[in-house]
């Protein structure tokens, strides 16, 4: 199992670098799995935006919103979404919203 | 020789009782044809095969020879059901199908195998490694051993009918989002994404990864069809998604309840032909396993929209200016698609004339090496690290091209290789047939009297 470090306790990440448990994710962490697993130094306002919207709809839903309602509730166009998460809304923005990794073919 | 199941499994492993045991080697037999138990015995250990998959090739080690694993699965045929390897099991190399040997199965089959079948066509002796390796996937199915990842993939299907568990609001508000995106892209305020239009010829298919993350490859497919004037239309209840994990999961049963949503589809919409979008393994899944999962035959064709794209180019029903895409182009062959599936020219005719430079990468087609994501891959993340490293011979290939763009026909394929150019820096982009072929688009001729470039 893959862990990352984080204020001194080890948080562990699933083989590819999602959660283990996604109880845990705070804010903080989000920032540090962007370093670590994503490359993204910091993380804008539009990241933010995203990333807290897809949290609170797993919160809610306990599934990942479609791509639409990512572009329509914080108000970017779909290719923003892209250049913000290089790995894409599941891989990427999914991930540091400390969701589990969606299932299908992504 | 131990080898760690993921944990989830591992716990059901050391529960697994004699009659667990007994079921599963029933199971195994069942699903293999007379020829097919030929190719148990068959193997003459000349070792060529192992080349020949990107396992061993990243990583050359024993157990990714597909010898090897063949031999896991043989052994267990050859303590139980021959004569001699019931009564002189070390004579001949027969191993019991034990906790021990349900390990080595899973390893093998699930752990080291994308069911890519190259192997297969290498193999001196002409052994059918995958159709053995699915029947042990098989066994290990009915004891309750496949990978939960993939398993919610397949439940999903079965329970929402799509494996994503998309509602079918959130399914039909993205398709009519896309409509408002084509229309602006097209200028054209009657551009179309028909939903359940009755009697159309053309019953398309997607894959719930375009609506639920990636919507552009879904609006460039409709793009085409704008162009072409195509009668088609989209699903809203299930038989709009064209996976089928049941193929990888080996429950032929699930596998069937799944492609039942596609005929099920087609009856209710009383169309022509279904099509499927750009996919290796739900071609594979519909057009050649769909019929034997159902016992029957389908009463409609079932073709790729590939070959519907070839022939709008081919028959000039749309016109392209291949200089719309001046960089050049790569192809991937899915493995499903080509080697297995058959489709292997009309994506190639598309790209050759949708834009200014096709490089083929080597080798391709029928031997062209599987992305490392097939066969389930991408949904079991216990094997991530090797499929990564297995991808590593597809990322070396690309590199050899020096195309900037890969087309891959396929969206498993493109998470793999979108990966792929995240792992290893390919710096490339990863696009569909239907992405390239929609940005090529130019008003045809009959509209612009004959003005437009014509491939
Ligand atoms: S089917 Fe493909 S992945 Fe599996 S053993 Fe053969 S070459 Fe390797
Ligand atoms: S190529 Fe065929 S016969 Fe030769 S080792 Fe591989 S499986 Fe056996």
């Amino acid at each position: 199992m893959a862990s990352i470090d984080f204020n001194g306790t080890t948080v562990e990440l699933n083989p590819e670098g999602f959660l283990a448990n996604p109880a845990i994710w705070t804010e903080e962490l989000a920032a540090v799995l962007a370093r670590q697993e994503e490359g993204i130094e910091n993380l804008g306002e539009q990241h933010w935006a995203v990333i807290r919207f897809i949290r609170q709809h797993w919160l809610e839903h306990d599934s990942a919103p479609m791509v639409r309602s990512i572009c329509k509730t914080v108000g970017v166009p779909l290719k923003t979404v892209y250049e913000l998460f290089p790995s894409g809304p599941a891989k990427g923005a999914c991930k540091l919203a400390g969701l589990p990794k969606p299932d299908g073919c992504v | 020789m131990t080898v760690p199941a993921p944990a989830a499994l591992e716990s059901r492993i050391a529960a697994l009782t004699d009659a667990d045991l007994a079921r599963g080697f029933d199971a195994f037999r069942s699903k293999l044809s007379a020829a097919e138990v030929s190719y148990l015995g068959a193997c003459v250990r000349c070792g060529l095969c192992a080349e020949s998959c990107h396992y061993f090739k990243a990583s050359p080690e024993l157990e990714n020879v597909p010898a090897r694993k063949l031999d896991h699965v043989a052994a267990a045929f050859r303590r139980h059901a021959t004569t001699a390897g019931r009564l002189l099991p070390g004579l001949v190399g027969a191993r019991s199908f034990d906790r021990e040997m349900v390990r080595a199965w899973v390893d093998a089959v699930f752990g080291r195998c994308s069911l890519c079948g190259r192997c297969s066509i290498n193999c001196t002796v002409g052994i059918a490694l995958p159709r053995v390796f699915r029947a042990a996937r098989a066994a290990l199915a009915s004891m309750g051993l496949v990978p939960d990842d993939l398993q919610a993939t397949v439940d999903n299907s079965l329970a929402h009918g799509n494996n994503m568990a998309i509602t079918k609001a959130d399914w039909v508000e993205t398709v009519q989002w896309l409509e408002e995106e084509l229309q602006a892209e097209t200028g054209d305020p009657e551009a179309r994404i028909p939903l359940d239009k009755k009697g159309a010829k053309y019953l398309f298919t997607v894959n719930p990864r375009e609506p639920k993350f990636f919507p552009l490859s879904l609006q460039a497919s409709a793009k085409v069809f704008w162009a072409a004037k195509e009668d088609w239309t989209l699903s809203s209840d299930p038989g709009w998604d064209l996976t089928n994990y049941g193929l990888f999961s080996c429950n032929d049963e699930q596998a069937g309840a799944i492609t039942r949503n596609l005929v099920d589809a087609m009856e209710r919409l009383e169309c022509e032909t279904l099509v499927i979008g750009e996919c290796g393994h739900g071609y594979g899944a519909a057009r050649w396993e769909g019929p034997e999962w159902l016992r029957g035959s389908y009463p409609f064709p079932v073709r790729s929209v590939l070959e519907l794209m070839d022939e709008y180019l081919a028959t000039g029903r749309i016109a392209v200016d291949p200089s719309r895409n001046p960089k050049a182009v790569t192809l991937h062959d899915p493995c499903n698609l080509v080697r297995h599936g058959g489709v292997r020219e009309p994506q190639r005719r598309v790209l050759r004339r949708a834009a200014s430079t096709f490089v083929e990468m080597a080798p391709h087609g029928e031997e062209s090496f599987c992305c490392g994501g097939g066969g389930g891959q991408l949904a079991m993340a216990a094997y991530k690290d090797r499929r990564i490293a297995s991808g590593g011979v597809k990322a070396k290939q690309i590199r050899e091209t020096g195309a900037p763009v890969v087309v891959a026909p396929c969206h498993n394929c493109i998470d793999q290789l979108m990966e792929l150019n995240k792992e290893y820096k390919l710096g490339v982009q990863i696009r569909t047939v239907a992405e390239v072929l929609a940005d090529a688009i130019v008003p045809g001729p009959r509209e612009e009297g004959g003005a437009c470039p014509r491939p």
